[in-house]
């Protein structure tokens, strides 16, 4: 609904969208939407805003580690995300999703540019990738002990030239906790009502089912080897998993069983629809829940600056960035976690 | 409708002054401006800490005022502000008055509410739990010292309330001062409308009310509209017209029953809609209505002249004999549709 309201002085004419809600997931009541602001009233100059120069200019130690450690991670020039740099030896980490389906990489870190990356390992259950570079003298993240207190400044790349890193800083902002995937996790297909078989309806365009290459008429006869021929048995076998995680699957097709394995995805990542509150967030994160333990904050960064380090005011990091889920709502895994992916990754590369 | 919660109510009476509630106040009261919010920008590693201190310590306190408010169709978020259990909230959260709805504490417990006035013009409102008890609350700010600049902090059930997560805080600075408007670069979303604004002493100095397309604009009504109309909104006022409340039309209040007058007086029940407010107030067939509000029920148009007055919304006493007994039923008129 759209109103157009004057208000008691006349001055100004205000449009208003009310929003009594809702996105499919949560009914909420929405704030709603003012488009054009009041001038000719006091306003503080864009320098001393939270993210201005001159606030920005105090946090001395943590620009200066994000400068060293925040590595810039793009397709040929434009930034995909930023990265987290573990290693003085090219090891450095990233939000997988974000850089997947990219083409030829290259990564920025410092003043220097790399051109041969190589994506060594991913952890698909928290969307962090380990990327490889060719380099000898970088200067990995220094991680914080314990994990910053609610109210504490935390402070995330948040621009970059081509030689220089630009901070935005914020708060701890709620609890930590786990981020369960929206929906659950599902392999993306609608199956036909009724039927006396597991037959695909539908596939969905975003999910893993699609790029598994599933197609509307195969019938999914078992999962990870137990048989399933009813809808509850499937949902069953995929209740305790995770998003991001792959299940084997047996189907048949044309009178023939295939095997296949379906990265499960969030139900609610796949639809396209989006919520009034998506709609008034800007650029969000796709992959922006199934995650066993993030740190929030309020850091107003955007979609592509998610992926690098979250530092203190001493630059210690505290988190890596992994989604920016709505306009007031920014995830980080912490310290400690950030440093059990790494060991395992770097453990599984090898392999 | 109005009169709810007159000063001089039994309603207030019965809960006496309680002198340890008070002594916190005090001492918020005279908490002193802090120097950081007098400089242009933080210069030093020292002043973010102080900055950082200050909210630390202002946050359990805030954390435990603010609520979540559901109704039947959404949910937004409040602050309480008396021990007794009054809470500021917006008007587009409230809705209208006498309306029912449900306010959430910090540890998930649920509590029964009611909206008491609102005004419609700059989207204040206020509500009061109806469950007896003393309530973590916050101090207003009436110091009126809050200046373009000032650190500030949000809180608010972004989404939802989500007991895992908690309210959701952030920090900002407050980039805009007009005259019924702070405007803070700390970002609002759906859910948060109606919590509360902090200054770094731990008092309220608004309440969230919109957003504007760029994430710099978090609109939130100062406190002092509210204490301009307190008295309104306490007792039940709808104050002032505009964007953010629709009022109740008069005529528009309904029953969803049929009568017939007896000739010893009195109404007599003959029908009860299907999921209306008198069938789940509990009215049957048979009962026979005596007064409404206190007036006597004679004949059919005696009813019906007294709901012409009134809106969807408003409370009903109904007076009535049910076999013979004498019973008294209270309920909330709906909506003609």
């Amino acid at each position: 609904m759209k109103r157009t309201t004057k208000d008691t002085k006349g001055s100004e004419t205000r449009a208003f969208r009310e929003v009594s809600c809702l996105s499919w997931f949560f009914p909420l009541l929405a704030l709603s939407w003012i488009v054009s602001p009041a001038l000719a009233d006091q306003n503080l100059e864009t320098a001393r805003r939270r993210n201005g120069d001159a606030v920005v200019a105090a946090f001395t130690d943590a620009q200066a580690s994000i400068q060293r450690s925040s590595a810039v991670i793009q397709e040929g020039r434009r930034r995909l995300a930023y990265g987290v740099v573990v290693s003085p030896d090219g090891w450095i980490l990233t939000k997988a999703s974000e850089v997947q389906s990219a083409g030829t990489l290259n990564v920025i870190v410092d003043a220097e540019t790399f051109a041969d990356v190589r994506v060594a390992a991913v952890d698909p259950i928290w969307d962090v990738a380990l990327l490889k570079v060719t380099a000898e003298n970088l200067t990995p993240v220094a991680f914080a002990s314990g994990e910053p207190p609610q109210g504490a400044w935390v402070v995330a790349n948040g621009a970059t030239s081509r030689a220089k890193r630009r901070v935005l800083p914020g708060i701890v902002s709620a609890n930590a906790r786990e981020i369960p995937a929206s929906g659950g996790a599902a392999l993306g297909v609608v199956l036909k009502e009724g039927g006396k078989s597991l037959a695909i309806a539908e596939v969905s365009e975003k999910s893993g089912a699609h790029e598994a290459g599933l197609q509307p008429g195969d019938v999914i006869v078992a999962v990870e080897g137990k048989k399933v021929s009813k809808p509850a048995e499937l949902r069953d076998q995929l209740k305790d998993r995770k998003a991001g995680s792959a299940v084997k699957l047996k189907i048949r097709r044309d009178g023939k069983e295939l095997a296949v394995e379906v990265r499960l995805m969030a139900r609610g990542e796949m639809a396209d629809e989006q919520s009034r509150n998506d709609q008034m967030s800007g650029d969000f994160s796709p992959r922006r829940t199934g995650f066993p333990r993030v740190i929030q904050h309020d850091i107003l960064g955007a979609r592509d600056s998610v992926g690098g380090p979250l530092v203190d005011l001493d630059g210690k990091c505290v988190g890596m960035n992994i989604a920016r889920a709505d306009r007031a709502q920014s995830f980080a895994i912490p310290a400690k976690e950030v440093q059990e992916i790494t060991a395992r990754l770097m453990k599984s590369k090898n392999e | 409708m109005g009169g709810l919660v007159s000063p001089d109510s039994p309603m207030i009476r019965r809960f006496p002054l309680i002198l340890a509630a008070l002594l916190p106040w005090a001492v918020w009261a005279e908490a002193p401006r802090p120097y950081f919010q007098d400089q242009k920008a933080p210069e030093t590693r020292r002043d973010l800490e102080a900055i950082q201190k200050a909210l630390v310590a202002a946050l359990p306190k805030a954390r435990g005022a603010t609520v979540g408010i559901e109704m039947e169709d959404g949910s937004g978020s409040g602050v309480i502000v008396s021990p007794e259990g009054l809470v500021l909230t917006a008007a587009h959260v409230a809705g209208g008055v006498n309306r029912e709805m449900t306010v959430i504490l910090e540890d998930g417990k649920r509590l029964k509410a009611e909206s008491l006035g609102l005004v419609a013009s700059t989207d204040c409102a206020m509500i009061r739990i109806l469950e007896k008890g003393r309530y973590p609350h916050a101090e207003l700010d009436r110091s009126e010292e809050t200046r373009l600049g000032d650190w500030v902090f949000s809180l608010g059930h972004s989404g939802g309330f989500d007991k895992e997560r908690g309210a959701v805080v952030r920090l900002g600075r407050l980039v805009r001062i007009a005259e019924s408007t702070y405007q803070s670069d700390g970002t609002l979303i759906g859910g948060d409308s109606g919590g509360p604004l902090f200054d770094l002493n731990g008092r309220v100095i608004g309440i969230h009310s919109r957003v504007g397309e760029v994430l710099a604009q978090n609109m939130h009504v100062p406190v002092r509209e509210f204490l301009a109309h307190w008295n309104e909104m306490e007792r039940g006022d709808f104050v002032g017209e505009g964007p953010f409340a629709k009022k109740p039309e008069k005529g528009k209040g309904f029953l969803g029953l049929a009568t017939e007058a007896r000739p010893e007086g009195g109404l007599k029940v003959t029908k009860v809609g299907r999921e209306s407010p008198a069938e789940k107030a509990g009215l049957v067939e048979g009962d026979v209505l005596l007064k409404l509000n206190g007036k006597d029920l004679k004949q059919r148009d005696d009813l019906q002249d007294q709901l012409k007055e009134m809106a969807a919304g408003d409370r009903v006493v109904l007076e009535l004999l049910r076999r013979g007994k004498a019973e008294t039923l209270t309920l909330r008129l709906g909506e003609k549709s």
